[in-house]
């Protein structure tokens, strides 16, 4: 099907300033392998409690704490923003601006997220629910995110052309946002602390943030540039978008309290959360009717995207529905709500991500993917994986939370009945990781080659797009 | 809006101080000052403030991540099976934790309730606590049905007596050696045994909902 991708010429602009972005990319797919490493580990901790136990670093809590932080800042972050600063370096038309700053930013970045993952297995950790990094390096975190920004937001001011889209909204609302929402969490968090409830409230409205003001316009941002570009088409009902982004930023971080149903806070925050989440379904319908063509298309990218928009708006509605008091007496505080953290962060986020960056590589380094073979395994691999995983826990997360109702039975009986569950989950965990090495030794070997052959293709000797895109099945 | 950049970027910053002031600072103002009760027939406030050394204990809790599997927050008595399985008569407040340094409220119940575990009938005694987080076998079980703790221990030869609290059964008696709890499994099994709301705030009783107003009782 890529001979749909018409645009698909490497341009000067991609040229110039593809070291950041591709720096970016690779370091997001090597900790993507190390966050699947550490969530093997977590996921046999679940059914063999005895598993690495002796090791204080590897305990179960602290190496699921490590898998959430590596996923998210290490992947999620180092990939959305290698995407966003792509989107709007080619949307801006000039060659990308303060590049050095971009890359010295992911350099302090990942450096801190180095050493803060070590803080958390010796004993540092925070405690807070995606925002365990220590407190030492939080503040170098702030710095390295604006330096890395700067880049996309002089494209983004500096830009060329007079109409601006989707994917630039998406990605400078990202960029910006994330340094006040993480400056926010950590001044009432871990500098002047709040007291009681107030910290768990405060750390799920930065949780719910995470998610909807920056990684997922992290990755819409990538996928409201693709879906056009390959299937060659301008977006249905586009004139809805600007609605739909501003009911993200404004209704999206509200949805957060629906985890405190029933729980020792003012009882208008679930209340609140349950308006919201059913408000927001307004964004989601209009992604989905913006980006329905890449259901259609074929291709590796759209594979990626349509499979992450079918996840982004699946655990949309699960979360509008879990929002009701009584769907959560049963699904609260269970593996179902790991499975709808996961259907977002791994089944939406990520594969809206890995869809921008099968598209992307061909145009930064100006060569196709080098070995198809491995495209199209890590693609089987991603979405049984997922699938598995998604379906295995919310499976799990049923059985446990009926049997949590049942006031008669042991957690012994739980954990036989969920055991087999838990085993599928850890196969799903390994089928993810074989798939995320392949990825990332394909992009390596791909961007190796623009040294170890020689011959770096420069603009314009590369133009037939049909080499760009590894061919479907 | 969208092709002026300024007004583009009034609308993200309107955006953030919008949600950052509907939740964390309006949560802020209604719970921010929250005081201790103070009951004149027993002629002392309620929570009391856990002693230092559970205080420090919370922070093992919070550091080992024992809320990946165990939440402390009990609901009310007709949301759930919390009263039914023991794990407490009412359901939790934000009074109950305004002295704690790190609240564990957790979002996960791999394990049961553990909000007023130090009060349940019959308690285990701190040995108790020490044989389980180094087995991670469960008092009347056999299987190791949790994970163990065996780093929150010491493994050392016994210099004159064996210490008080020496793990019993663990080594040979003539090998010379002892397990004992570090400084860390001594606190954290002073949290857990002063894990314990019994107390009934007005907030607190179910029937009565009006009641639940701040200060109500003053
Ligand atoms: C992997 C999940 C997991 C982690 C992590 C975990 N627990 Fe548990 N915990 C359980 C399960 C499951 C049970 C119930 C075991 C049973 O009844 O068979 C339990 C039970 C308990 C009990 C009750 C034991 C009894 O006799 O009733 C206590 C106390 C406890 N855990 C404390 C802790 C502490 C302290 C930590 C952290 C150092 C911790 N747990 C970490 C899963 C976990």
């Amino acid at each position: 099907m890529s001979s749909t991708s018409t645009h698909a010429e490497v341009t000067a602009a991609d040229t110039a300033g593809r070291w950041p972005v591709l720096l970016l990319l690779a370091s997001g797919l090597g900790w993507l392998v190390i966050s699947g490493i550490f969530a093997l580990i977590a996921s046999i901790q679940l059914h063999s409690p005895t598993f690495m136990s002796a090791c204080e670093w590897f305990t179960h809590g602290r190496v699921s704490a490590l898998a959430e932080t590596t996923f998210v800042y290490g992947w999620s972050a180092n990939a959305g923003l290698g995407i966003a600063l792509w989107v709007l370096g080619r949307l801006g038309g000039s060659t990308l601006r303060a590049q050095n700053w971009a890359v010295i930013g992911t350099l302090f970045w990942n450096l801190g997220i180095t050493i803060g993952l070590g803080g958390i297995a010796t004993g540092d950790a925070t405690s807070f629910a995606l925002l365990e990094l220590p407190r030492y390096v939080q503040p170098l975190l702030v710095v390295a995110y604006i330096a890395i920004g700067i880049s996309g937001i002089l494209a983004w001011s500096g830009r060329r052309t007079e109409g601006t889209y989707a994917s630039q909204w998406y990605a400078v609302a990202a960029l910006f946002l994330f340094p006040w929402l993480l400056i926010a969490a950590q001044t009432m968090l871990l500098w002047s602390p709040v007291r009681g409830v107030l910290q768990p409230i405060i750390d799920g409205w930065y949780v719910q943030s995470v998610v909807s003001l920056w990684l997922a316009p992290l990755a819409l941002a990538g996928a409201y540039y693709a879906v056009p570009k390959i299937t060659g088409r301008a977006l249905p009902s586009y004139e809805f978008a600007p609605l739909a982004f501003w009911t993200l930023l404004f209704v999206g971080m509200m949805t957060g309290g629906r985890h405190l149903i029933g729980g020792p806070v003012p009882a208008w925050i679930p209340t609140l959360a349950n308006a919201a989440c059913w408000m927001v379904l307004f964004h989601f319908t209009v992604v989905a009717l913006n980006l329905r063509g890449a259901l259609t298309g074929g291709g590796t990218s759209l594979t990626f995207i349509s499979f992450g928009l079918l996840a982004y708006l699946a655990g949309a509605v699960l979360d509008a529905v879990t929002s009701f008091r009584g769907v959560a007496l049963v699904t609260q505080f269970t593996y179902f709500t790991t499975a709808q953290q996961q259907l977002a962060l791994y089944g939406a986020i990520s594969m809206l991500l890995f869809g921008s960056i099968y598209f992307a590589l061909p145009r930064l380094i100006g060569r196709p993917w080098i070995s198809g073979s491995f495209v199209r395994s890590h693609r089987v691999l991603s979405m049984v994986g997922i699938f598995l995983l998604v379906g295995s826990l919310a499976v799990a997360g049923l059985i446990q939370g009926t049997e949590l109702i049942n006031a008669k039975s042991t957690f012994g009986e739980m954990a036989e009945r969920t055991r087999p569950w838990l085993l599928a989950v850890s196969v799903a965990q390994v089928l993810l990781l074989i798939g995320n090495i392949l990825v990332l030794v394909n992009f390596l070997r791909s961007v190796c080659g623009l040294w170890c052959s020689g011959v770096v293709s420069e603009v314009g000797s590369f133009r037939q797009p049909t080499t760009m895109e590894v061919h479907a099945s | 809006m969208m092709k002026n950049g300024f007004f583009f970027f009034i609308g993200l910053l309107a955006a953030f101080v919008l949600g950052w002031s509907s939740i964390p600072l309006l949560a802020h103002k209604q719970l921010g000052a929250l005081t201790p009760f103070y009951d004149d027939g027993e002629s002392s406030s309620f929570p009391t403030r856990p002693p230092g050394v559970a205080a420090r204990g919370q922070l093992v809790y919070a550091d080992l991540g024992c809320a990946a599997c165990h939440t402390q927050q009990v609901r009310r008595p007709d949301f759930g099976s919390d009263k039914a399985r023991g794990w407490g008569d009412r359901q939790s407040v934000a009074r109950d934790y305004i002295f704690q340094v790190r609240p564990q409220l957790g979002e996960s119940r791999i394990g049961p309730d553990l909000a007023n575990w130090g009060g349940r009938k019959p308690p285990v005694d701190a040995a108790g606590i020490a044989q389980f987080l180094h087995s991670g076998v469960v008092s009347g079980s056999k299987a190791v049905s949790h994970p163990p703790f065996p780093f929150l221990f010491d493994d050392r030869p016994v210099v004159g007596e064996v210490a008080a609290d020496a793990l019993v059964g663990l080594v040979e008696k003539s090998s010379r050696r002892q397990i004992v709890p570090t400084e860390r499994a001594r606190t954290l099994i002073a949290y857990l045994q002063s894990l314990n709301n019994a107390y009934e705030y007005p907030e607190a009783r179910h029937v009565a909902p009006a009641a639940a107003k701040e200060g109500a009782h003053k």
